[in-house]
């Protein structure tokens, strides 16, 4: 297993994931802080005070222009985090072309459409496969092949598991001429009825 | 869970965003002109109504509670969004084989309820378990047990996965409760 291929098998959710986790941590924080202030953990006195203190304010007033100008750059960034986050998860999954030849003066691409749907036709001969589904994904420096297939009832997983690198991939690979062509296989088994032999 | 993430992602992107561009609006808008009122948001008045609150009023507590709760929704939604793939043995360098726990536990299931005396069956699934629960109307769990679990651990021996999941069956049957 290399890190691309691995990489290659579904979208990754780390970056959703981790920001949510931040935010999540965020408001968690923030609510027990008032939660334990209000209960009196920090002494009754603190808890009848209100919540618009007079000493912070006071300190706000003196450091005036400071404290402004540290939310303006708080909010700032918090708005780049936030269109970032927005539009990064917005973003389309990238499809790079497959540059085969990138020496000065010649430029040969295959499109990674067209690569999706020569391995798409390989992939559905191979005995038992019902539908296969096929994208190129990465970034152009490092892509990968996403395969997804749905095989029948009753298909030989092992065969078809044997079959995929010598079959498919090899055949991807000679094709396009490419030493290496990383793929991310995701089998979905018994997905179809299968043919009954009468 | 994964999906749901995906689509609360943006929204809360541009939420961050909207509250980090009222923040720095407000702030800029003050620092420059700090006699004149504030221009979205009412601030000065929002301070003034919060003067009148102390931490142990019940509003307050409220929103801290429900801080605390979108807290843990968000994390738990965070934590549950992870793969949960099935690996197999990669064929070759380069190639990474995966299936999905819900197909695992059809092929388990289509097994088990071909085998004699199983009624119906429920199968869950997962990397590192594979669980049975079978009813049948004929035979005893004792007499049933053995075979599914034989059955179950040849089909998912026969698979070429990364590590092997641990094989639980349980039957249910109305004959053991006579």
């Amino acid at each position: 297993m290399s890190s691309r291929s691995s990489a290659a098998v579904a979208r990754s959710a780390g970056t959703d994931r981790t920001l949510t986790t931040l935010l999540a941590l965020v408001a968690l924080a923030g609510g027990v802080v008032v939660l334990l202030v209000g209960a009196g953990v920090f002494g009754s006195g603190r808890a009848g005070r209100s919540l618009v203190d007079p000493i912070a304010i006071d300190l706000l007033r003196a450091n005036r222009s400071l404290a402004l100008v540290l939310a303006l750059v708080a909010g700032l960034l918090l708005v780049l985090l936030g269109l970032w986050w927005a539009l990064r998860s917005l973003r389309p999954e990238s499809k790079p072309d497959l540059v085969l030849d990138g020496s000065r003066g010649s430029r040969l691409t295959v499109s990674s459409g067209a690569i999706a749907e020569a391995v798409h036709a390989d992939a559905e001969t191979v005995p038992g496969v019902e539908r296969a589904r096929v994208r190129l994904v990465g970034d152009p420096d490092n892509p990968a092949l996403r395969i997804t297939l749905w095989l029948r009832q009753g298909s030989d997983v092992r065969d078809i598991w044997n079959g995929l690198d010598t079959q498919v991939l090899s055949r991807a690979r000679d094709a396009l001429g490419v030493e290496r062509l990383p793929a991310a296989v995701r089998i979905e088994l018994d997905a179809a009825e299968g043919s009954r032999v009468s | 869970m994964r999906i749901l993430l995906r689509l609360l992602s943006p929204a809360l992107g541009l939420a961050v965003a909207g509250v980090g561009a009222l923040i720095a609006l407000e702030a800029g808008w003050t620092l420059a002109r700090p006699p004149s009122a504030p221009l979205v948001v009412p601030w000065k008045q929002w301070r003034d109504q919060l003067t009148g609150f102390t931490w142990s009023d019940s509003p307050v507590l409220v929103v801290g509670g429900a801080l605390v709760l979108l807290g843990l929704l968000l994390l738990v939604l965070a934590g549950s969004a992870r793969r949960h793939d099935v690996p197999l043995t990669d064929p070759a360098d380069d190639v990474t084989v995966v299936t999905s726990p819900r197909s695992l536990a059809r092929l388990v299931g289509h097994r088990v309820r071909a085998e004699d005396g199983v009624r119906s069956a429920s199968v869950t699934a997962g990397r590192k378990k594979v669980r049975v629960r079978a009813t049948s109307g004929l035979s005893t769990e004792a007499e049933l047990r053995p075979t599914l679990t034989s059955t179950v651990n040849d089909l998912v021996g026969s698979l070429p996965l990364a590590s092997k999941p641990r094989v639980q069956v349980v039957v249910d049957s109305p004959k053991d409760r006579r």
